[in-house]
């Protein structure tokens, strides 16, 4: 039983950096409409930028935290700006496959310049706090507590900017509709600006939080990403607070799946496509997600 | 468009002119690259044309490799037979997929078949008994012999039939549904299109070319293993059809030559290849989105007349 | 076949979620008839224009065209069997010229050969008064030329029951004035027309009967003047207005 504790406990911890990974996501999707495929890469790159940032620049672990998440909320600014701006004009006429093909492209384009600079080999960068904390049969070391914690609480400010500030209620606002928004004086395309910096940012945060858990390396992002997917698909595609829980439930059912395997070869396969699984049969039952609100979608 | 014609019958004299000239290095360079301007073709014809963005295709191929393959290694079935079963049952699943995906657009649609080819490729890993994992499938080889040119102008006939096919089909209202399915499904069933019919059509016919390529493709390297069907693959394709122009089916057969030839000329640069083509992938839908052809092209012609000649292939 | 009886919509409903879009709504009209939609917004009648067309599958009723009962099919059976119909913003097939456009709806009918249909297509554009642009691409038109572009492709279809979402919204008054014409005369060349709009000036002088919807049921039907001077009627629509 003790195990299964300890596999829950490691399994929420993960489930809180997906759900930081998801409800970034989910940001840029409810926003843009664009579902971001180079989502896995920021990731990686607010693992390496944070570990630079303590390695190179001497700054503590939780300011390489913070550094990671301005410096990747620049890239996403800038990104949206060069890149994915064309989308809003008439200049471009297949709007989902440009955004597919973008996104994807950052991807290679950022993984493989995470393989040459980064290089291959994974890096660790230095605890947020030596040790662990031990509650009686339950370990948990003190990075994956940090972890967890600096998740709840950028979670937290997240869930508190989109309903109480006036910057969060306008994203709100253009989520729901573009058009009515504009109306109210709101200008939808510095909007598309701020939900895809604040995404790039929060995907930089889970990355720079998950680094010294496990280690870095150029394609750490692949599985979070997809992880991520299914979240934002299981949340209904366009709910921060859907993609919160989501994302906390699926680490905490994929930390306890691994107790349940005999055969680990198969096992290790399987539990990897088992989320793929999922979001295949998601999309048929509801293209709309579980937690999403049913629409018609009249012709 | 003639002066098109001509370019590309240029381009097929040069093709098949090559191995008299290059060494055998390149003529194994080229019969890679008519597998992946098989895949990068069929793609543009699902993707470009019927605006059906999959992830799925190199599983396609992979399925039509590993079927044909299996069926010669297990059931002692005569390799031509193999193929025939191979591309059979690549249509099959194409059929299927194509049914299953019939709700479901842009995003969703790419979501959903990168999914699916993550599981099949999960599989081929998972499934040692059947496809030896990820040690790979030998495969034998159809003709004996040190030289690969046979393969370069077997793999060469087959992209063109290929390429004669989908224009074929293209110019028939087959073409011009796929197209108004792309631009707006709603009104295309509103103008009496059997939007049902034509999606599952287009996903059979690609998917039997995916699946053609595949068994090409197995017979000629020797070994088919689970990382045809990796995610940078299915990336390289995408990328080559985009470059190559994803509403042109012969652009994107162009585009797949150049860009696996040009790799291959720069491989001392390793992943920085990769670095760049990522890049111009994403400059290329930024700034040309109908690929760097059109963009050669478009000072000849007077825009409107080129944008009305390439949506007609 | 009763002639009063051409076509019928009887009984329709369609709910979304805990939304009744349309509750219990049964038309029915003769061949050669001209008829207004009327309704305040979110009253129902793209919902019942999208079940007409065979869009949206009606949860309850029936609809029959010349004695052919339609419920349930798929849209384009719907237009292949002479249901055509626009939409509230048109929905061209933007990146294909405007003849190909209109040979679309021509050759979904598999007896059809190409050269027949640019034939009629030509016909079309030339009646539409915009031959100028056949070699156009359908994105690059105005606003006024792609709503007749899509009442042209309507028409390829040959249909027995014509189906107008808001032809009047958003045009100027010159292209109105135009698009009323068409209207007219294609109903004198006995075409079905069901009209929906909201610019109740032009549905009166265009059309001899009306339909009012409200909240998803009917709530007047017959001549137009009578019906627009209907008390319940006018509280509708102020009523609406109102709550705005």
């Amino acid at each position: 039983m003790d195990y299964f504790a300890l596999l829950a406990i490691n399994g929420l911890v993960i489930g809180l950096i997906y759900a930081l990974m998801a409800a970034g996501l989910t940001l840029i999707f409810s926003v843009l409409k664009v579902v971001n495929f180079g989502h896995g890469t920021l990731y990686m790159l607010g693992g390496y930028a944070s570990y630079y940032a303590i390695t190179y620049l001497g700054v503590p672990p939780p300011a390489g935290v913070v550094l990671a998440m301005v410096a990747l909320f620049a890239f996403g600014v800038v990104f949206e700006r060069l890149v994915l701006h064309p989308m809003y004009t008439n200049k471009v006429e297949r709007k989902d496959e440009y955004a597919i093909i973008v996104t994807f492209g950052l991807t290679v384009l950022l993984l493989n310049l995470g393989i040459v600079v980064f290089g291959p080999f994974s890096k660790s960068p230095p605890p947020f706090l030596a040790g662990a904390l031990i509650a009686g049969p339950l370990i948990i070391t003190y990075d994956r507590l940090i972890a967890a914690i600096a998740a709840i609480v950028l979670l937290s400010a997240l869930s508190w900017f989109l309903a109480r500030t006036s910057l969060g209620q306008a994203l709100d606002a253009v989520s729901q509709s573009r058009e009515s928004a504009a109306v109210i004086g709101i200008n939808p395309r510095r909007m598309y600006t701020v939900a895809f910096g604040l995404g790039s940012a929060l995907a930089a945060g889970a990355g720079a939080l998950i680094a010294p858990i496990f280690a870095l390396s150029p394609n750490m992002g692949e599985l979070p990403a997809v992880q991520a997917f299914i979240i934002i698909v299981l949340g209904g595609m366009g709910s921060v607070g859907g993609s919160i829980v989501g994302g906390i439930l699926l680490g905490v059912v994929e930390g306890l799946g691994v107790g349940f395997f005999p055969d680990p070869n198969r096992a290790l396969a399987y539990t990897e496509a088992f989320g793929a699984l999922l979001l295949v049969f998601t999309l048929l039952v509801r293209p709309t997600g579980l937690f999403g609100r049913p629409h018609a979608r009249l012709e | 468009m003639t002066r098109s014609h001509a370019v590309q019958a240029v381009l097929l004299i040069a093709a098949l002119a090559l191995p008299a000239w290059a060494g055998p290095y390149w003529v194994h360079v080229g019969a890679i690259a008519w597998y992946y301007a098989l895949l990068a073709s069929s793609w543009a014809l699902l993707a470009g044309y019927a605006g059906q963005f999959s992830f799925a295709h190199v599983a396609f191929a992979a399925l039509g490799g590993y079927a044909s393959a299996l069926l010669s290694l297990h059931f002692g079935i005569p390799p031509g037979i193999g193929v025939v079963a191979g591309i059979v049952l690549a249509m099959v699943a194409g059929a299927l997929i194509g049914w299953l995906v019939l709700r479901l657009t842009g995003p969703y649609l790419a979501l959903f078949t990168l999914a699916l080819s993550e599981i099949f490729r999960l599989m081929l890993v998972a499934e040692q008994q059947l496809t030896r994992g990820s040690l790979g499938l030998q495969v034998p080889g159809w003709f004996g012999g040190e030289s690969d040119r046979p393969y370069y102008y077997f793999g060469l006939s087959l992209l063109v039939a290929a390429l004669l096919l989908m224009a074929g089909l293209l110019r028939t209202r087959v073409g011009l549904f796929l197209r108004a399915i792309r631009d707006d499904e709603g009104a295309a069933r509103a103008a009496g299109v059997n939007t049902t019919l034509y999606k599952i059509l287009v996903f059979v016919v690609t998917s039997g070319l995916a699946g053609l390529a595949g068994t090409y493709y197995g017979p000629f390297v020797g070994i088919l293993t689970p990382s045809m069907v990796i995610l940078p693959e299915m990336g390289l394709v995408i990328a080559m059809a985009v470059i190559g122009g994803i509403e042109s089916l012969p652009g994107a057969a162009v585009g797949a030559v150049i860009v696996y030839g040009l790799s291959e000329l720069t491989r001392e640069y390793g992943q920085w290849r990769f670095v760049l083509l990522g890049l111009a992938l994403i400059l290329v839908q930024r700034f040309a989105q109908n690929g760097i052809f059109a963009v050669l092209e478009r000072p000849l012609l007077r825009p409107p007349a080129v944008e009305a000649e390439r949506g007609r292939g | 076949m009763d002639e009063a009886e051409f076509f019928a919509a009887d009984g329709l409903s369609k709910h979304f979620g805990g939304i009744i879009a349309v509750d219990g709504l049964s038309i029915s009209l003769s061949r050669g008839e001209l008829v207004g939609l009327i309704g305040p917004n979110g009253s129902g009648k793209t919902t019942t224009i999208n079940m007409v067309a065979g869009a949206l599958r009606p949860d309850e009723g029936t609809i029959r065209l010349r004695g052919v009962t339609m419920t349930g099919s798929p849209a384009h059976v719907f237009a292949r069997g002479g249901v055509a119909r626009t939409f509230q913003v048109p929905r061209l097939f933007r990146r294909m010229t405007v003849l190909e456009n209109l040979i679309v709806p021509a050759l979904s009918n598999p007896a059809a050969r190409r050269a027949e249909a640019e034939r009629r297509a030509g016909e079309v554009l030339s009646f539409l008064r915009l031959e100028h642009l056949t070699r156009s691409l359908a994105r690059a038109l105005s606003g006024g030329q792609q709503k007749l572009l899509e009442l042209g492709r309507a028409l390829m279809l040959r249909p027995s029951l014509l189906l107008l979402d808001e032809p009047f919204a958003g045009v100027h008054p010159q292209l109105l004035a135009q698009i009323m014409e068409h209207i007219g005369s294609l109903n004198a060349g006995g075409h079905t027309i069901i009209v929906v709009d909201h610019n109740i000036d032009a549905i009166r002088s265009l059309v001899r009967r009306t339909v009012v919807m409200a909240q998803g049921r009917k709530i007047a039907d017959g001549p137009s003047e009578d019906v627009l001077r209907d008390p319940a009627v006018i509280r509708a629509y102020t009523g609406a207005r109102d709550a705005h």
